[in-house]
């Protein structure tokens, strides 16, 4: 008897707290019904329009299994934008490690100006991407740019042809995105460079190590986490390059600076074929999520020691 | 006495400080940085002053001669290129999706951190899984189902998608952590209900992050290229980074006016940037806010 009651109030406590808690679901219900409806519902129906050869115009469309995917691994342009992408990436991303890393070495120190150039370095990345585009177009133009101002009117070098030489075009396009975005990757070392006690440096330099071999020895090891974040954040944007060579170079010569994105791009909206695009954006999801996960174990075994 | 006086280490007196000396050092080495920075920009600027006939001349004039606003009053004259519109275009985008974002991250990011409900934690994960997938695969599906919607060439279109994003909720869920709980206690004594206790008592403690979150949503969609391309369709309803696409193709090749464009579009944004640097440095370093 006594257990009942006990068991009854328990249930009855247990509805009157879910009662209570109901209106709580109020709190996310806007957010999550845009995130079911623009993240959640498409990753899945992506999945399934990959299956089909998807038409726009139709009321049913046809289904045609891993047709696509078929069509796809025999698609020599798909092979050849991926190979770009994949170029571009590994060079953007490495560059923009690389320069920020050393960059916010010199500036994690406070001096006179160091805000400045905090700011001035960062700025390049608060202009859209078209802007980038129309001050890249001239910059690099053979003739009137500034670059072959200099290469060649005042050092007298060749008239390089910068765009439309096909293996230059995509170290060029790298080289604009590292000048649009290595301000992003500075901050965040700032930040990492930030944790490293700076009693380290000084125990290093009493061992007579000099500027190199504590930025080896100690800066290396110790911002791996943060190498982790930066690496993994740079190589998920710039996989899915799109705007640059877009705008630039229309992913010319040829094919030569075309990326993955963009042929999904053209694929979907300028052909029309959705399925496919799905495809390729299907394949081109695995592939980067394949690679973090990859990423995150080899540097999660470097970081321990 | 006296040994402490000398164990005391009293800096000794040079010339130059060691402070200004570091400055000296690091400014020289970052100079030629700073020169590869500021020369596109300023190319920018120059050009977009330069008559189209002196687009060419090289030495570049880095003061234009003779200066002139002729390039802005064509783009703003031309009713083919709406560049006033298209600005009007995109303060509208950028303001409303912002807004947008702010509260329905807000709300969410409160309730995570603040209330309880059953599967809290399970629909949490669900927001981390799906930072894990590629924005790529979502274009297309996105794409259909607001064309079955009917807001293709609408803003809605940006800004509901806009707004599904998960970052501004884990940014905020983390402010919201650090409210102290007896501030809402004190509230729910008085009786204040918990959509008020959201409103007035914890809102307005997370300011700063809101703050970032609100630079960092406006920059974002004053910038964005790829999605309205996708979604917007009427010369009429473009944004200003689509604009400068269309300036830069077929017979408005005139470079001239591109740089124009470029100059009406970044000036916004460059202010903005001036006015809110520290928060914009500090939202990056303390969070890893914003990416590309």
């Amino acid at each position: 008897m006594s257990t009942v009651t006990a068991s009854a109030t328990l249930k009855s406590r247990r509805w009157k707290t879910l009662r209570d808690q109901l209106p709580n679901y109020l709190f996310i219900l806007p957010h999550f019904i845009l995130f079911t409806l623009f993240l959640l519902y498409p990753i899945f129906r992506g999945l399934q329009i990959s299956l089909f050869d998807w038409k726009i115009m139709l009321t049913e469309q046809k289904w045609v299994g891993l047709a696509n995917y078929e069509a796809l691994w025999n698609d020599k342009v798909f092979w050849q934008v991926l190979g770009n992408t994949f170029w571009f990436m590994i060079i953007t991303v490495i560059i923009n490690v690389a320069l920020a890393l050393v960059v916010a070495s010199g500036l994690k120190h406070r001096f006179y100006g160091s805000d400045i150039l905090r700011v001035l370095f960062y700025a390049p990345g608060i202009i859209s991407v078209s802007v980038l585009g129309i001050i890249a177009i001239r910059v690099w133009e053979p003739q009137i740019g500034i670059i072959n101002y200099y290469v060649t009117n005042m050092l007298g070098g060749p008239r390089v042809m910068w765009y439309s030489n096909p293996s230059l075009v995509i170290p060029v396009l790298s080289i604009t995105t590292v000048w649009w975005t290595f301000g992003f990757p500075m901050l965040v070392f700032i930040a990492g460079l930030h944790n490293i006690p700076e009693a380290l440096y000084e125990a290093a330099k009493i061992d007579g190590a000099g500027l190199f071999g504590s930025f080896r020895h100690i800066t290396i090891p110790l911002i791996m986490p943060t190498m982790l974040f930066v690496v993994v954040t740079q190589f998920i944007a710039h996989m899915q390059v799109f705007a640059q060579p877009y705008i630039i170079t229309g992913g010319g010569p040829g094919n030569a600076s075309r990326s993955v994105v963009q042929y999904l791009y053209e694929t979907a909206w300028k052909y029309f074929r959705y399925g496919y695009a799905s495809t390729i954006s299907v394949v081109l999801a695995l592939i980067m999520i394949v690679v973090t996960i990859i990423m995150f174990w080899l540097m999660r075994r470097r970081t321990e020691y | 006495m006296s040994t402490a006086t000398n164990i005391t280490h009293k800096p000794r007196r040079r010339l130059v400080s060691k402070d200004a000396r570091r400055a000296l050092i690091m400014w020289l080495v970052f100079i030629p940085l700073g020169f590869v920075i500021v020369v596109p920009l300023a190319y920018m600027v120059t050009m977009a002053f330069t008559t189209e006939a002196n687009q060419f001349v090289l030495p570049i004039n880095w003061i234009p001669q003779p200066p002139t606003l002729q390039n802005f009053i064509k783009i703003f004259a031309d009713p083919l290129l709406p560049l006033g519109r298209w600005f009007f275009n995109s303060l509208l985008v950028a303001t409303v999706g912002t807004l947008l974002i702010l509260f329905v991250s807000s709300l969410s990011g409160y309730a995570f951190a603040r209330l309880e409900f059953p599967g809290r934690d399970m629909l949490f994960s669900l927001l981390l899984f799906s930072l894990m997938i590629p924005a790529a695969i979502t274009l297309i599906p996105a794409f259909l189902l607001l064309r079955t919607l009917g807001l293709l060439d609408t803003y809605h279109a940006i800004w509901w998608p806009a707004a599904a994003s998960v970052t501004g909720i884990f940014l905020l869920r983390q402010h919201f952590y650090s409210i102290p709980q007896e501030l809402e206690d004190a509230a729910r004594v008085d009786g204040a209900n918990r959509f008020r206790i959201y409103w007035q008592i914890s809102l307005p403690l997370v300011r700063g992050a809101l703050l970032a979150l609100a630079i960092f949503s406006f920059l974002g969609l004053w910038n964005d290229l790829f999605w309205p391309l996708i979604v917007l369709n009427k010369q009429a309803n473009l944004t200003l980074p689509i604009g400068l696409v269309v300036l830069q193709q077929g017979s408005y090749i005139q470079r001239g006016l591109a740089f124009a464009g470029a100059f009406v579009a970044t000036t916004p944004v460059l202010i903005f940037y001036a006015v809110f640097q520290r928060q914009i440095i500090s939202g990056i370093t303390t969070t890893g806010m914003a990416g590309q």
